[in-house]
């Protein structure tokens, strides 16, 4: 008899109060290894909480969070890669994108005393394939929004995570830019077999790569493949839109208007 | 010159000092705490002048006290409340200049030492802020770049240095009692208005010399040194009040660093096709 394995993630009746304000209202979703999911929700429907809450960054007012079956602690968040949405540094700090990866790698964490070509020998055969190698001389504070993304998660990758969090990562990135990143996020998810939320807003992009949805709004109110949360009526509820599926006759995948 | 003993003080004073502020000074510009500053600066009026009530002949730990007792109030503020830092710290800076400032019109013949303070005095420093700028000085460089790495996560992102493992409150704690310390320390050479621009512009010009944070924090380091040490040399040269000397040099450097860049950044668009 097969063994069922143990999900990447699981979040059983979350309740968490903000200021007074109920922002997650029991939320309970149970993510299997190796899916790309997606977690959408308008503004203010608590994905970033829900996000924050896995990260141990929220105190939860009831509920549990399992991270590949073990409860919250620095040992399971070392085996989840974070993405965040931006970086909050403005121009005045010179943090080259080689010395923001350096420190990540521990063989480079010593990179203030080395020189760049040692650095370099460490560092190049982990973000081979990244795509960011010619970004390493460059301040990480005038990268644009799309080589941000990139250099995010070839930071997130660094440590060889299991889990793969990503917090709106599209929000400063162009249309164009907006397709090759998620091809990429595909790709990894490919190669890696690793297990990837995708916390968006942003519907089309997001039915387009994601195998299975969970719409978030206070409470998990529709869950699903994309063709299947389309058609939800919840979903259409909590966006206050009128979403309406049709196919690209080359792709068969569902858009959203 | 150095045969000064006063002169040999203030200078061994800019040499312990004015590299700690360069190399403080690159995160205090990326993380916007320039007014943060500004405020324990100006709060250590406030420290003087119950310093020299209580009548005591060096008010330096009077300074360290009130500086330290504001930081940690604007922390508390900051964590109870839910005004923006910026509220806070125009409230602490003009209530602690106000305290100050009333307690030094109660004490008679101290009113000249209002200036002193306010702009700098390279004979103020005395062997005893001497021994503790040294101190002070080498344990926060030595913390500095013990924490060099948690301290850049942080300032890029404070999520993800925590998701990383990183004591962020811990790190912030220690940073905002250094940088309190260093800059109540400072003000003795440049001045309570002044002193900002001691961590502020060394980070400043550094940044035009450099392409990365390594060169950046080098280059800090050494602007910090030879901005306090050849104003606190001009100063006594020519006469001219210790804080301004220190700032203007600094902005010399400050103006020649703009010039390299402009030049450097032109003959890069020359090349370009």
């Amino acid at each position: 008899m097969h063994k069922i394995p143990p999900p990447a993630l699981t979040v059983r009746d979350l309740r968490v109060n903000l200021g007074g304000l109920p922002v997650l209202r029991g939320v309970t979703l149970s993510v299997p290894k190796g899916e790309l999911v997606a977690l959408i929700g308008p503004n203010g429907s608590g994905k970033t909480t829900l996000l924050r809450a896995i990260l141990g960054l929220q105190m939860i007012d009831s509920g549990e969070i399992r991270v590949l079956d073990q409860p919250l602690s620095p040992a399971t968040l070392s085996r989840i890669g974070y993405v965040p949405q931006k970086l909050e540094l403005d121009r005045s700090f010179g943090l080259s994108v080689r010395e923001f990866m350096a420190l990540r790698l521990p063989a480079t964490r010593r990179w203030l005393w080395r020189s760049h070509r040692s650095i370099d020998a460490a560092l190049l055969p982990a973000v081979a394939g990244l795509g960011i190698e010619t970004l390493l001389d460059r301040p990480i504070a005038r990268l644009s929004g799309g080589q941000l993304q990139r250099v995010l998660i070839a930071w997130s990758l660094l440590l060889n995570p299991e889990i793969l969090l990503l917090d709106e990562p599209t929000a400063g990135v162009d249309t164009p830019g907006e397709r090759s990143f998620y091809e990429m996020i595909e790709s990894i998810h490919r190669q890696r077999r690793m297990t990837i939320v995708l916390v968006s807003h942003d519907l089309s992009m997001v039915f387009r790569y994601a195998r299975w949805v969970y719409a978030l709004n206070g409470v998990v109110c529709c869950e699903g493949t994309p063709e299947k949360i389309i058609q939800d009526d919840s979903l259409k509820k909590a966006y206050g839109l009128h979403l309406t599926p049709y196919h690209h006759h080359h792709e068969g995948l569902p858009h959203v208007h | 010159m150095f045969t000064d003993a006063f002169m040999l003080r203030a200078l061994l004073a800019a040499v312990f000092l004015g590299p700690v502020c360069g190399l403080l000074g690159v995160f205090v510009t990326a993380r916007r705490l320039a007014f943060f500053s500004d405020t324990v600066a100006h709060s250590a009026l406030a420290g003087v002048a119950f310093g020299l009530w209580l009548g005591a002949s060096d008010p330096t730990v009077a300074m360290l006290i009130v500086s330290l007792a504001v930081a940690f109030l604007l922390l508390w503020l900051r964590r109870h409340t839910e005004l923006l830092t910026d509220t806070l710290l125009a409230l602490l800076l003009s209530t602690s200049v106000a305290l100050g400032v009333v307690v030094f019109s109660q004490l008679k013949g101290y009113r000249g030492e209002i200036e002193r303070y306010l702009f700098g005095d390279i004979l103020s420093v005395g062997s005893s802020d001497l021994m503790i700028a040294g101190g002070v000085s080498v344990g926060i460089t030595f913390l500095l770049l013990h924490w060099f790495n948690s301290l850049t996560l942080i300032t890029a992102h404070e999520d993800l240095a925590h998701v990383s493992g990183i004591p962020v409150r811990w790190i912030d704690l220690g940073f905002t009692l250094a940088l309190t310390l260093i800059v109540t320390l400072a003000i003795r050479l440049v001045g309570i208005i002044l002193v900002t621009s001691l961590l502020v512009i060394p980070a400043a010009t550094a940044r035009n010399l450099s392409q990365n944070l390594r060169q950046q924090t080098i280059s800090a380091w050494l602007v910090g040194l030879a901005s306090a040490v050849g104003g606190t040399m001009a100063s006594y040269g020519l006469n001219f009040p210790c804080g301004p000397s220190i700032v203007l040099v600094c902005a010399t450097f400050f103006l020649i660093s703009l010039l390299i860049r402009k030049m450097h950044s032109g003959s890069h668009e020359l090349e370009a096709p």
